[in-house]
């Protein structure tokens, strides 16, 4: 068979050029670290590289936004260990009050103290972040959320609750409304409350009040009666229709059932002296200590006005222990969406790590295989280029 | 005697113009498309000698060529594939690099945007935030309109490779013209023109490199060639011209013709195969549209969705949201070539779903008795004799009274990519609030609540006024226990606490598509407000439904989320590019093949051509040797005589 002569030359070159083709494309891929140069090399590849890259800036994202919540989370945590301080000082200071050793002077003294805590809790309930936004305002993050109107607590956000975005499908509330917080408090035990008519003249307190599950909700008035002051004293129970519930001959400090409630008074009520019992309705907090400021600076020279402020007192200290509640109740869910953060957080770096795991092994080089495979094409066209040399001296004419 | 120095000088003189063809063929030894010539020698007629004949000597009856024309045909059908996979390879290589540059690409643009509606999301008061997602927009915007006219530029490329092609197509015609004048006239005249033959080989060779070609050989050695389904190229001396013509329907975009006797032009560029220009062709249609129309549909999907969901969203002046991105429209065109008599045929393009488009453009024909819908990207055919058609999120309709080859163009999304544009100016008509709020009573005494608040229409936004729910066992009559609602829609909406304080979703359709989630046990009377939303920096619900855009299927029939949609269009660029390099591979070697094949027929081998000198040589010494003893025996006779 016949070969010829431009045909001996073209496979030489031929060779060598596929030879230096194959080495330059290792060598771009050991320059670069990448496997991938372009789409095509591997396109099934590429597209996975380009996906994962999403995945991971939205992860880093989740990441940057988890940060952000925390730093929002931890505001209202401090805020509102500020505010349960405050509330367990007002109740040591009531506490402080409701004890008889006081004067009316001392009482004034505390009331004092009372009111400075207050205003100190209006500062924290319009706490700031970082850029300015009220912290309890719900949406209304540029509002002042409480402000004082008249002597009463006016609430000017609305009852939003921002969220943020912390993984794939993981949304953490990062605030809680003004509303939520300070406002929504039941008064009393919670269902019920107890309150004394401004009327009342003998001594009676509330002892205690409480209800079972047969408990039937309405308003009931508790009247005492006596006729002649050598009577005895004897009570009657009725309820908003003022239809008669129960009545009885009354017992210091015996408790009086009805309609699953019981309720305890102790001390000696006059005659049309009286009492309710009402479902606890929502009060705010700054109402609770704007009514247990005036109860202390009421004047009490009078037995009346004694248990007047022991009643007054007491129902104050029930509504103290609901906000504190309250408190405790948005503190503990503030700890849990931290812990949330932190699992999230953590889920958040796992996955970043497997993605970034994956993205590498798609599109990172074999190093140990690009350079043993570099020295391979090195060595191959080393031996295309000689054997060209040595086809090429090889000529007949040499010998003519 | 004379009769030795005859065939001396005979053997001489062939066995020169043996050696001159050699030393032709050692000449030509680098020249594309020679090939080998040998001489070929034959006695010269004896002579009749008493009872028997003498040689006379020798002469060179013909200098042939090494040709095989089987062989020469397949290297011209392989030019035309390798031409083919070049010019394919060539243009996708390109592309390939452009969209695989992820610096360029619009994947980080995208996690930019989406990472800014995050930021705006975490912190929607900040005005800061909110102007770093508009800057990301803008790159979003540019990056779009960028890839587009990159895209763009290799359809210009693709112009001007026709042309170029078309151009050298016309010179080579020209000159296998002439070339097969001047073997004719040769021919007619005595031997083969060897030399001439093989320019002319060459030539086609080129031309086939360029387009793929029929040839027919005629009696009198010219050659006639064809292009396309035979249309004529070179008939025996004359070319045809092709030409280039601005598509009648494709904007900006060439075809190739060759014109007609009268004056017009028949378009041929679907029936071309092979060489460049199908290369070119095929590039077009198979890789550089869909990845236009790919990346098209994505900008379409992102600004209808982007823009429903900010205008469902209220911005920090207590207006419900504009248009973040500039609407888009889709593109129809007529052909040039429609009848023009009144009243003209018109067909309009509506999109009914963005997420249900298809990345592909719709031919729609009339053929005198019903329209022809046909799909590009992948050829389905649809008709329909009103011209009413919906499919893949689209809907067509025509006008007019049409006429049989009325043609016309519909572009849901091809280049929507270059449109592509920021609508909002200033970061405080950034929607990420939600048009409505919910509030329950201080008063309520019961356990129920609002929650999962959400809009899903413009109509009724935002809300005239509140709207109250208030609690009432006896508000569908008596003992059936519900809301009494005032405002929006009014009337009553049933709840039973009894049975339903796991949460029950009511919708009221006129008021926003207004729904909400009631849960709990609410009690006589308690109450629960909508009401419209305004001046609540603090609120992001919008800009979190923005951001979770990002993850959701939205795009090609809502399997796709915009980043999967790119990737997708860079997939199928890779995957083509790759296909294209596999197939020049292939297409490469079959070449060499070829061309070794035809070298093992017309190749020259010097060291063969060496040989052939010294065989030559020492036949002329002997041819020489001749003539010295024709004198040499001539002498004697004449000394014999002389005495």
């Amino acid at each position: 068979m016949t070969i010829s002569t431009t045909q001996i030359f073209r496979q030489g070159i031929n060779a060598i050029l596929d030879q230096q083709e194959g080495l330059s494309r290792t060598q771009l891929q050991i320059a670069s670290g990448k496997r991938i140069q372009t789409p095509s090399d591997d396109p099934s590849g590429a597209v996975k590289v380009i996906d994962i890259d999403e995945q991971i800036a939205t992860a880093e994202q989740h990441l940057r936004n988890g940060q952000f919540a925390r730093t929002e989370l931890s505001l209202e945590e401090g805020a509102m260990t500020g505010a349960q301080n405050v509330l367990q000082r007002v109740r040591e200071l009531m506490i402080q009050a409701n004890n008889d050793t006081q004067s009316e002077e001392t009482r004034q003294g505390i009331a004092t103290e009372v009111r400075a805590r207050r205003d100190e809790l209006l500062a924290l309930a319009n706490a700031r972040n970082a850029s300015g936004e009220f912290l309890f305002a719900g949406f209304k993050t540029d509002n002042l959320p409480f402000s004082l109107s008249g002597g009463n607590v006016v609430y000017n956000g609305d009852q939003g609750q921002r969220r943020i975005q912390v993984g794939p499908s993981s949304l953490v509330p990062v605030s809680d409304s003004g509303v939520d917080v300070f406002q929504l408090i039941k008064t009393g035990n919670g269902t019920l409350s107890a309150d004394n008519a401004g009327s009342n003249t003998g001594s009676g307190t509330v002892r205690s009040l409480s209800q079972n599950s047969s408990f039937v909700s309405d308003t009931y008035t508790l009247s005492f009666i006596q006729a002649a002051p050598t009577d005895p004293v004897t009570y009657e129970v009725r309820d908003s229709s003022a239809a008669l519930v129960t009545a009885g001959s009354y017992v210091s400090g015996e408790s009086i059932a009805f309609n699953g409630i019981a309720m305890a008074i102790e001390g000696v009520p006059a005659n049309g002296d009286s009492f309710t019992a009402s479902p606890a309705i929502n009060q705010d907090v700054f109402t609770t200590l704007n009514n247990i400021i005036v109860a202390l600076e009421a004047p009490s020279t009078e037995l009346a006005d004694n248990a007047s402020f022991h009643n007054e007192m007491s129902e104050g200290l029930n509504n103290i222990d609901q906000a504190l509640e309250n408190f405790l109740r948005i503190r503990s869910n503030i700890g849990s969406r931290l812990n949330n953060l932190d699992s999230q957080s953590e889920v958040n770096e796992n996955f970043l790590l497997r993605m970034k795991d994956a993205a590498s092994q798609v599109q990172d080089l074999d190093y140990a295989e690009a350079i043993s495979r570099l020295s391979a094409q090195a060595t191959s066209l080393e031996a295309a280029q000689k054997v060209f040399i040595e086809v090429q001296g090889l000529s007949l004419f040499d010998f003519l | 005697m004379a009769d030795l120095l005859g065939i001396a000088s005979s053997g001489l003189g062939a066995i020169q113009q043996a050696l001159s063809t050699t030393g032709h063929n050692i000449a030509n030894v680098n020249t594309e498309g020679y090939s080998r010539q040998i001489a070929d020698f034959s006695t010269l007629p004896a002579q009749r000698v008493g009872d028997s004949y003498t040689g006379s000597g020798v002469e060179v009856g013909a200098v042939r060529r090494g040709y095989d024309s089987f062989v020469v045909g397949e290297l011209r059908t392989r030019g035309s594939k390798l031409g083919m996979a070049n010019a394919f390879e060539s243009l996708a290589s390109g592309l390939d690099s452009l969209v695989g540059d992820s610096d360029n690409g619009l994947a980080p643009a995208l996690e930019g945007f989406f990472n800014s509606v995050q930021g705006v999301a975490s912190d929607p008061g900040s005005l800061s935030a909110r102007q770093i997602l508009l800057s990301d927009a803008q790159i979003l915007t540019d990056r779009f309109t960028q890839l587009n006219s990159s895209l763009l530029g290799f359809e210009r490329d693709a112009n001007n490779r026709i042309t170029s092609a078309v151009g050298e197509i016309n010179g080579l015609a020209a000159n296998i013209a002439e070339l097969n004048a001047d073997i004719t006239l040769a021919l007619g005249s005595g031997g083969a023109p060897n030399d001439l033959l093989d320019q002319r080989d060459a030539l086609l060779m080129q031309l086939s490199d360029k387009v793929g070609i029929l040839t027919l050989e005629q009696s009198d050695g010219a050659v006639n060639v064809f292009v396309g389904k035979g249309q004529p190229l070179v008939v025996g001396g004359t070319a045809q011209q092709l030409e280039v013509v601005s598509s009648s329907i494709y904007p900006n975009r060439l075809e190739v013709g060759v014109a007609q006797p009268g004056g017009s032009t028949q378009i041929i560029s679907q029936q071309i195969s092979g060489g460049e220009l199908q290369g070119v062709l095929d590039f077009r249609s198979r890789v550089l549209d869909p990845a236009i129309s790919e990346l098209g549909r994505v900008a379409v999907a992102m600004t209808d969705l982007v823009n429903a969901q900010h205008n469902l969203g209220m911005d920090l002046n207590g207006q419900l949201g504009g248009d973040f991105f500039s609407a888009l429209s889709p593109t129809v065109i007529a052909s040039a070539n429609n009848s023009t008599t009144a009243p003209v045929a018109t067909a309009s393009l509506t999109i009914d779903s963005t997420s249900d488009l298809e990345a592909t453009d719709y031919l729609l024909v009339y053929d005198g008795a019903q329209w022809g819908l046909t799909r590009t990207s992948d050829g389905a055919f649809f008709s329909d004799v009103a011209g009413n058609f919906a499919l893949d999120g689209v809907t067509v309709s025509v006008g007019g009274t049409p006429a049989a080859g009325d043609t016309f163009l519909l572009r849901p999304v091809y280049g929507a990519a270059g449109q592509f544009g920021l609508e909002l100016t200033a970061p405080d008509q950034l929607a990420a609030a939600g048009p409505v709020v919910s509030s329950q009573a201080l008063s309520n005494s019961g356990s129920a609540s609002v929650g999962e608040l959400g809009v899903s229409s413009t109509v009724g936004l935002p809300l005239a006024g509140d709207i109250t729910l208030s609690f009432n066992p006896d508000a569908l009559g008596a003992g059936v226990p519900g809301f009494d609602v005032v405002g929006g829609p009014g009337g009553t909406i049933a709840f039973d606490p009894a049975t339903e304080s796991g949460g029950k979703t009511f919708t009221f359709a006129g008021s926003g598509g207004l729904s909400f989630t009631l849960s709990g046990i609410p009690n006589n009377g308690d109450v629960f407000t909508l009401s419209p939303n305004s001046g609540a920096p603090g609120d992001n619900r919008n800009a979190l439904l923005l951001g979770s855009m990002q993850s959701q299927g939205l795009v090609d029939g809502s399997t796709a989320t915009f980043g999967e949609a790119y990737s997708g269009m860079i997939g199928g660029v890779g995957v083509a590019t790759r296909q294209a390099q596999a197939n020049l591979q292939a297409e490469d070697s079959l070449m060499e093949n070829a061309v070794a094949a035809r070298e093992r027929v017309s190749g020259v081998n010097l060291e063969q051509e060496a040989a052939e000198l010294v065989r030559l040589q020492q036949a002329y010494q002997a041819a020489a040797q001749l003539v010295a003893i024709a004198d040499t025996l001539f002498q004697t006779l004449l000394g014999a005589t002389r005495r």
